[in-house]
């Protein structure tokens, strides 16, 4: 999986490419990890490119969302393809995740609550 | 003629009859007449004993609406009765502007109760040609009629009048109140200058008024005169200051930027939400978002259950945007509140923001008597990540409430432990669907070894349903010990499990071995056929045409249909002549699935035999075929 990172403002966009498994799920835990070492705790997470996902991959997402949690920080995603959409409705993390439309969305979410 | 007039004299003697029935249906009959004589007849029943009776006449004189019927009834309105008086105004109001020539000619009577009901039933019209004459009785000798006609012409609201209020509100002490409502109403922004010079007033009721009426102008600029008013140590004066700026910045879509003292208002706020003031609540949520603190989050928790579904949402995404202080001070009030409705919306508040550290302090709501509380503490202690609250879900999913058990279930697959796996398995046997689906959703994210080996056992449960579950959950696992198991199930007695372990076996991509999909080209089930063309398609892509195309000749005609389709998506020129022969199907389906498979080919080669579809009688493969020749046709 390609996994690419940049910061706007507060929040880390991260960009996911390919499939979204144990391996792949392992490197991003580590990559939003790092996030916390620069107190970042705002992350978004733009799906729009990931072409599969598994029981591995959805475990990881649960895990990098209970991570932020605990530091009380945020985690939304983003432009999830159908596929994508019907696993996270399936197992019902879609009612546990904040899932935008679109990144912009997600990121304007941030704003209005930095702003306050 | 002379008949009617005739008939006429009849009814009214029988007005006189001590029969109510003989009275009433000669009141009726008169409304039937467009003649002055009837109308007197109508205006006489106004004064009959019975009320029935004065209410059929007096609706028929509003239907008439005739000067005649105007000019009698201003008449009633020096009536001794207050009865007839009221009932008489009622009618002109209704009569509206063809009674205002009528009253004009009366506006001046020596009655001064007179001179004012016709003030205030020309205000209650609102008809423009009173002005001049009302503006006349700003200066009548009599109080009540200037303070009526004060009245009416605010109601009547032309700009025209404002200079004769001011006027009046300047030199009759008595008609100041009316007059500043009135220019309040008539709303036009010239008159502020005068308004603000009001504002000095020592009349506590002037002041009210005037406060009032900049509010309902509604100009930005405003606000700053009533700045000073907001400070007043009198509550009224502030709040009915504050209740002005509401009203102009709701004007202005609460588009204001003045550094207002809100905080000295929160409990008129809150409590005008509370009260369910529309003005006020639209205000407050457009403030919130830049005016936080303790007391008001608190203000904010307490007012959750007064508001609109829309309303809620706004405040419960501010208190989101707040952030994680707001989730102690939700689970303090969840903790005293009694109000059901109230728990359960703070159940919904707490949802982004719950942590480890709150799902200790929520665990207690776990026994609540409400079903609605059980199911949201279930869900709440799974987002929560809490691992102390597996124990509090391990009795949730034995809930006597189907809703509760589902939301434990999805709970504990998101806590993600193995060790409840052969719980959560029991969930596939429950009676309602949504807590199957809840349980089969919990065990595909909590995955492993252990999982795929319960479903692949499951693969041969006596139960069909559990068959399908399992095929469908290993499929969406996905992971690499998944593969056997559903290769395996591609030769399962039950033809939906083979479908759906083909399906789950495209998605899965990267597999060893294609072959067990090819061998499913020839499955007796036509759905399942389908499934390998599509898998074949997703896992090799054109190489997969070798195989396929021989269920280009499948004995069901949708199988035939759907390969068209597969091969036709692949736009490879090269796969025309697989495809050519399928032109001339016996299925008209088919041959339509194959002039767009052909258009998408864009092989010139189909030419000659998309020509010979354009001649057939259907409009339909007339249409496709010629749609095919133009795409190709663009190809060259």
């Amino acid at each position: 999986m390609e996994i690419t990172m940049r910061e706007e403002g507060s929040v880390a966009v991260f960009n996911l490419k390919g499939r979204l498994d144990l391996a792949s799920g392992s490197q991003l835990k580590g990559e939003v990890k790092k996030l916390f070492e620069k107190k970042l705790t705002f992350v978004h997470l733009n799906l729009a490119e990931v072409e599969f996902i598994n029981s591995s991959g959805l475990g990881s997402m649960v895990s990098i969302m209970k991570e932020i949690r605990l530091i009380k920080g945020r985690l939304t995603l983003s432009n999830l393809a159908s596929y994508v959409q019907e696993i996270f409705d399936i197992t019902q993390l879609s009612h546990i995740f904040e899932i935008f439309q679109s990144e912009e969305e997600a990121l304007a979410s941030f704003q209005s609550a930095v702003s306050s | 003629m002379d008949n009617v007039v005739e008939r006429i004299g009849e009814l009214l003697a029988k007005l006189q009859s001590p029969d109510f029935y003989e009275r009433e249906n000669a009141v009726k009959e008169l409304g039937t007449y467009n003649k002055d004589e009837a109308v007197a007849g109508l205006i006489i029943a106004l004064e009959d004993p019975d009320l029935g009776i004065r209410e059929v006449a007096a609706e028929h004189l509003t239907k008439i609406k005739g000067a005649t019927a105007s000019q009698l009834l201003v008449r009633f309105l020096e009536h001794n009765d207050i009865g007839t008086r009221n009932l008489a105004s009622e009618i002109l109001v209704k009569i509206g502007r063809e009674a205002v020539p009528a009253l004009l000619e009366h506006i001046n009577d020596d009655d001064y109760d007179v001179r004012k009901f016709i003030v205030d039933v020309l205000g209650l019209i609102k008809d423009e040609q009173a002005i001049e004459a009302v503006c006349q009785k700003l200066w009548d000798e009599n109080n009540n009629v200037v303070c009526s006609a004060a009245e009416a012409l605010g109601e009547i609201g032309s700009a025209e009048a404002v200079p004769h209020l001011i006027a009046v509100s300047e030199k009759v002490e008595d008609a100041r109140l009316p007059a500043v409502e009135a220019l309040g109403k008539i709303g036009d922004p010239s008159i502020l200058p005068h308004l603000y010079k009001c504002l000095k007033t020592d009349d506590p009721m002037v002041e009210y008024a005037v406060l009032e009426a900049i509010g309902q102008i509604g100009v930005t600029d405003s606000i700053k005169e009533l700045m000073p008013f907001l400070d007043s140590p009198d509550r009224s004066i502030a709040e009915t200051a504050m209740m002005a700026v509401i009203n102009i910045s709701n004007r202005r879509g609460g588009r204001i930027d003045d550094d207002l003292p809100l905080d000295k208002f929160t409990d008129f706020l809150f409590d005008g939400i509370r009260n369910r003031n529309e003005d006020i609540t639209d205000f407050t949520l457009n403030r919130l978002t830049h005016w936080y603190g303790n007391t008001i989050i608190e203000s904010m928790l307490g007012v959750i259950d007064c508001v609109d579904e829309d309303r809620f949402r706004r405040i419960s995404d501010i208190l989101s945007d707040v952030g994680y202080p707001v989730g102690k001070m939700v689970v303090k009030k969840l903790v005293t509140t009694t109000s059901n409705s109230l728990r359960l919306k703070l159940l919904d508040v707490l949802k982004p923001v719950v942590t480890s550290d709150l799902a200790a302090d929520i665990l207690p709501f776990a026994d609540d008597q409400d079903p609605e509380v059980r199911q949201r503490i279930a869900h709440l202690l799974g987002i929560s990540g809490h691992s102390g609250a597996i124990q509090t879900l391990r009795k949730l999913v034995l809930d006597s409430n189907g809703h509760v058990r589902s939301a434990a279930y999805s709970a504990l697959g998101w806590l993600c432990t193995e060790d409840d796996v052969d719980l959560i398995m029991t969930g596939l046997d429950d009676k309602y669907p949504d807590v199957r689906e809840a349980a089969v959703g919990a065990l595909i994210v909590i995955g492993g070894s252990k999982v795929i080996a319960k479903f692949n056992a499951d693969l041969y449960h006596e139960d069909a349903e559990r068959q399908r579950l399992a095929v469908t959950a290993l499929g969406w696992i996905g992971e690499r010990d998944v593969v056997d198991p559903l290769v395996r199930a591609t030769n399962h007695p039950d033809a939906g499990v083979r479908k759906s372990a083909i399906n789950s076996l495209a998605r899965l991509g990267q597999l060893p071995d294609i072959e067990p999909i090819t061998m499913a080209l020839n499955d007796e089930s036509s759905a399942v056929r389908k499934a390998a063309v599509s898998a074949l398609v997703a896992l090799v892509g054109e190489r997969a045409v070798h195989d396929i195309r021989l269920l280009l000749d499948d004995e069901d005609v949708w199988v035939r249909y759907h390969t068209i389709g597969a091969i036709g998506a692949l736009r490879k020129p090269e796969f025309t002549e697989y495809l050519l022969p399928c032109l001339e199907d016996d299925q008209d389906v088919v041959k339509l699935a194959t002039a767009k498979a052909m258009a998408e080919l864009g092989d010139r080669r189909a030419i000659p035999a998309l020509n010979k579809l354009a001649q057939e009688k259907n409009a339909d493969l007339v249409r496709a075929a010629k749609a095919a020749l133009s795409t190709i046709g663009e190809n060259k």
